[in-house]
């Protein structure tokens, strides 16, 4: 199955039909080979591709889904371990080598892996359980209906006497797989719901966990890469006489770069027995770039081109509900705005990296790839290699967000180990990893709304305009260009009447990509900024006009067919009034402190979430955040204290992105270098955060992107109601201070 | 500037040349043969495998590179190996193995790390302002957590786990 993700409701399609898949694999014979292929010697039971019991009833359980700080190598191991009632204490995890599982098991992304994994999670654990406990009953010369499972043990219910898991691992063994197994009631989890420390914390505080970045290979060289600044630049010559004259320099090796998805850039790479003198050589290089035309673009003009742009009729019509055009709008009766957001970058703590070896057309690869079958299709096509021929090692990602959902720096790092022979370490500096991001795209919307006489909001009108990750990923010709999700779209969840919705992509010559949260985090800021520009056109209060506009709402479709989703504007008022309580929005407010909330619904990983944020003003455009509150509802709440550090960081990300986060593009050159320029959040602007959950037995949504959203727009509806609105991001653009 | 650049590197490579050199690290003896300009953190990480200590940015804007140095903090992608001799490193591997120091304990009952990338060195930024000060005011462990980057955004944590580690030192 060839995957080229183009929009993210593709993506998520198609991963959710990879892991329903993998719900049906381990059950059906063919998958049996992942399973335990001996018993003798006795020494474990697998019962199939997760999980492995030893004698000794240490279980490994194999994690598919990918870690980069969002905590499935935690939660997924629990979602097994409840279900098979194993004692947390005696479960360890891996990675689950890449190719045991079918393709797709591996994709990380879209906030997926708990959601998408939950049920064939529990299957493999129960299946693990039902056959221990048939083991058991075998050994007890009882029937399994007398024995249960306990904390890692098999009790027999009639005379209580125990039996450890590790015991019965050769009995156990021997069995046949049972085809169905019945599930746990979510009222006897056991670890669901319970806080767990992450499964490697110890390991990450003694310096022992290995990121990608850490790993070696035998004969390993190490790279340094010089690209053209300007995308679609072409390299004209290099003269590498100094480079060269370096002692520990291997060789210089040039390639060419390629088109969709990935568009690598024109290489020039250093390839040494060191990284460092890689990275000194690299500086030695001569090297003449053809920059092409496209080297005179500029995104202040991108901007005031997209500003204008949005006034005209969108290129795709994305949602249509009664007729906007029907009702009669008056400067007295409505509003316009038009907000912006730029391109950002993902700036991963680990800076992107990747081992390749490639050796008479026999490729092996480590690194972190949230897509992995995805870059090996790419490998096979732009390396010249057969996919039976490429072995991939995953690894540990120190950050990912999105970052490694792309691969351009495998492509990089195969074809330079072609060139030379050998295993190449590509590792690029931080200043490489900023300018040849894929960054989130820029955009720009304008929204337009109206109301009647009594003040009842009766159109609705969105035109989204970016530049679109499709048509980088896809071509020109996608049909997957709109980036609408998140409210522009027909999962639009406040109830108007009449509403339009539409997409334009305006072209600029740059990588795009997904970066956490993604479109959700472009449509909630105008959305949510939008509506309360409405509710305090009208004199009524943001809050209470929102619930108005959502409490009692049903839950709708957003589409006929198989890709519809539900959304439920009630969920969405539950967390809005949760955030609102919690910060005392009704209560009394002290001087120059203000107040701003929104909502919202993450719909494709089924959760939703909101935030109330508080600032004091102390001028004109100077702030303090007094603090941050955040409430989701995430459905089943696996791991509560993973749940909150992805919310806790999300505000931290999401502030970042609000202040002060921005690329700008120069000539058609990136301007950040580094993080000088592309400023993170730091300690001390990191404000006082409250998380709270609501209880629900729905089913697990996910976690790792709902929690940004919302907040710039809830910090610019506070600075709004100190009437200080801001329109762009970030607001330090606007003259905006804060200590 | 790139002028400027080759001719540095060439009256460089005139001056230097490679060497051994024996560095103690977390009470170990190391030998690393390297150019004596090759920053610490690149013999840590390339030359001994104690990869603990983290390349983020090697400009000095991010401290995932900190080490402590006969007891300071220092970044490591700033020290060039020739000046590490006769002193005492620690790196993060070298702070406990067990994960038993203080620091390390606090940052465990807090359950700070996310993808954990930048957390040796968050520890080892504290650790090195504690060896010098254990009752440090929230002015100076600002200034000196505040050079300390966590893309994961656990600074929420890491505020708590600093006032924890505060009161096991102190015990
Ligand atoms: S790697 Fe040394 S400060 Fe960033
Ligand atoms: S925990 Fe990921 S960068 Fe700090």
């Amino acid at each position: 199955m060839q995957k080229i993700k183009i929009s993210r409701k593709e993506f998520i399609t198609s991963t959710s039909f990879a892991g329903s898949g993998l719900m049906l694999g381990f059950l059906l014979p063919g998958i049996k080979a992942f399973a335990q292929t001996t018993n003798e010697p006795c020494e474990f039971f697998k019962p199939n591709a997760f999980l492995k019991i030893d004698t000794k009833g240490s279980i490994t359980i194999y994690v598919a889904r990918q870690e980069m700080g969002q905590g499935v190598n935690t939660s997924l191991p629990m979602i097994v371990a409840d279900e098979m009632d194993a004692d947390w204490r005696k479960v360890k995890t891996e990675i689950a080598p890449f190719g045991s599982l079918p393709e797709g098991s591996h994709d990380t992304g879209g906030s997926q892996s708990v959601l998408t994994d939950f049920t064939s999670l529990r299957k493999a654990g129960a299946v693990a359980k039902t056959m221990l406990i048939a083991a058991a009953a075998k050994l007890w010369n009882t029937t399994p209906d007398k024995c249960a499972a306990d904390a890692g043990e098999v009790v027999n219910t009639v005379n209580m006497q125990r039996i450890a898991y590790g015991d019965l691992v050769c009995e156990a063994a021997k069995l046949e797989v049972p085809k169905e197994v019945t599930l746990k009631s979510p009222k006897d989890f056991k670890l669901i719901g319970k806080e767990q420390r992450k499964n490697n914390l110890k390991d990450i505080l003694t310096g022992k966990t290995k990121y990608g970045i850490d790993l070696k290979i035998p004969g390993m060289l190490y790279a340094s890469v010089e690209r053209c600044l300007v995308p679609g630049g072409t390299l004209v010559s290099v003269d590498d006489s100094e480079a060269m004259k370096l002692p520990g320099v291997v060789k210089v090796v040039t390639y060419k770069g390629t088109g969709a998805p990935m568009h690598v850039r024109d290489g020039v790479a250093v390839v040494a027995k060191n990284i460092w003198t890689a990275m000194k050589a690299r500086k030695l290089l001569k090297i003449k770039w053809d920059e092409g035309t496209k080297n005179k673009q500029n995104t202040t003009a991108l901007f005031q081109q997209m500003v204008a742009r949005s006034q005209q009729k969108p290129t795709i019509e994305k949602f249509k509900k009664g007729d906007i055009s029907k009702f009669a709008t008056t400067p007295s009766n409505s509003i316009a705005a038009v907000y912006k957001a730029p391109f950002l970058a993902h700036a991963t703590m680990e800076p992107i990296n990747f081992i390749a070896s490639v050796k008479d057309g026999v490729c092996e690869v480590w690194g972190g790839l949230q897509l992995p079958d995805w870059t090996v299709n790419e490998l096979v096509k732009q390396c010249g290699l057969k996919k039976e021929n490429i072995k991939v090692n995953l690894a540990l990602m120190g950050g990912g967000f999105g970052r490694r959902l792309h691969f351009e720096f495998a492509i990089e790092a195969v074809k330079i180990s072609q060139l030379v022979n050998a295993p190449v370490k590509l590792i690029n500096n931080r200043t490489d990893d900023i300018r040849f991001d894929n960054f989130r795209p820029a955009n720009v919307h304008r929204l337009q709304a109206s109301w009647d006489a009594k003040g009842t909001l009766q159109t609705w009108y969105h035109h989204v305009l970016s530049t679109s990750i499709a048509v980088m990923t896809d071509g020109p010709d996608t049909k997957n260009m709109a980036e609408n999700l998140g409210g522009a779209d027909s999962d639009f969840y406040y109830d108007v009447p009449n509403v339009t919705t539409g997409y334009s992509h305006v072209d600029f010559n740059i990588n795009r990509g997904w970066l956490r949260s993604v479109e959700i985090c472009m449509n909630s800021f105008p959305i949510e900024c939008f509506i309360d520009e409405v509710a305090r056109k009208l004199k009524k209060d943001p809050l209470a006009y929102r619930l108005s506009l959502l409490d009692g709402r049903p839950m709708f479709m957003t589409d006929e067919g198989p890709g519809a989703m539900k959304q439920y504007p009630q969920r969405i008022a539950n967390v809005l009034k949760l955030a609102a309580e919690k910060i005392g929005y009704s209560k009394p407010r002290k001087k120059n402190h203000f107040i701003g909330v929104a909502t919202h619904s993450f719909i494709f990983a089924k959760s939703y979430a909101a935030h109330a944020i508080e600032i004091e003003m102390l001028g004109p455009k100077k702030f303090r955040i007094v603090k941050v509150v955040g409430a989701i509802d995430c459905g089943i709440v696996v791991n509560p204290d993973g749940l909150r550090n992805q919310m806790e960081g999300g505000i931290a990300f999401a502030l970042q992105q609000a202040l002060k986060g921005e690329i700008t593009v120069v000539n058609s050159r990136v301007v950040q270098d580094g993080f000088n320029g592309f400023e993170l959040l730091r300690y001390s602007e990191m404000p006082p955060v409250e998380i709270y959950t609501i209880e629900s037995e729905e089913e697990p949504g996910g976690v790792g992107e709902v929690g940004l959203p919302t907040v710039a727009p809830a910090l610019c509806n506070a600075l709004a109601a100190a009437g200080a609105r801001s329109r762009t991001l970030p607001i330090r653009n606007e003259g905006f201070e804060w200590v | 500037m790139m002028m400027f650049d080759i001719q540095f590197y060439s009256i460089f490579l005139q001056i230097f040349f490679m060497a051994s050199y024996q560095l103690n690290i977390n009470n170990q003896q190391y030998k690393a043969e390297a150019e004596p300009d090759t920053p610490l953190l690149w013999i840590l990480r390339e030359w001994l495998d104690l990869t603990g200590t983290k390349f983020g940015c090697g400009v000095n804007t991010c401290g995932a590179c900190n080490v402590l140095m006969n007891g300071r903090t220092v970044r490591s992608c700033q020290v060039q190996v020739r000046s590490c001799t006769g002193i005492n490193i620690t790196t993060i591997e070298g702070l406990s193995a067990d994960g038993s120091h203080p620091v390390q304990r606090a940052w465990e009952e807090m359950s700070v790390p996310q993808c954990g990338y930048c957390q040796p060195g968050q520890m080892l930024a504290l650790t090195g302002l504690l060896n010098q000060n254990k009752q440090p005011t929230d002015e100076q462990i600002d200034a000196v957590m505040s050079q300390q980057l966590c893309r994961c955004g656990t600074y929420h944590r890491i505020e708590k786990a600093v006032k924890r580690a505060i009161e096991l030192s102190n015990q």
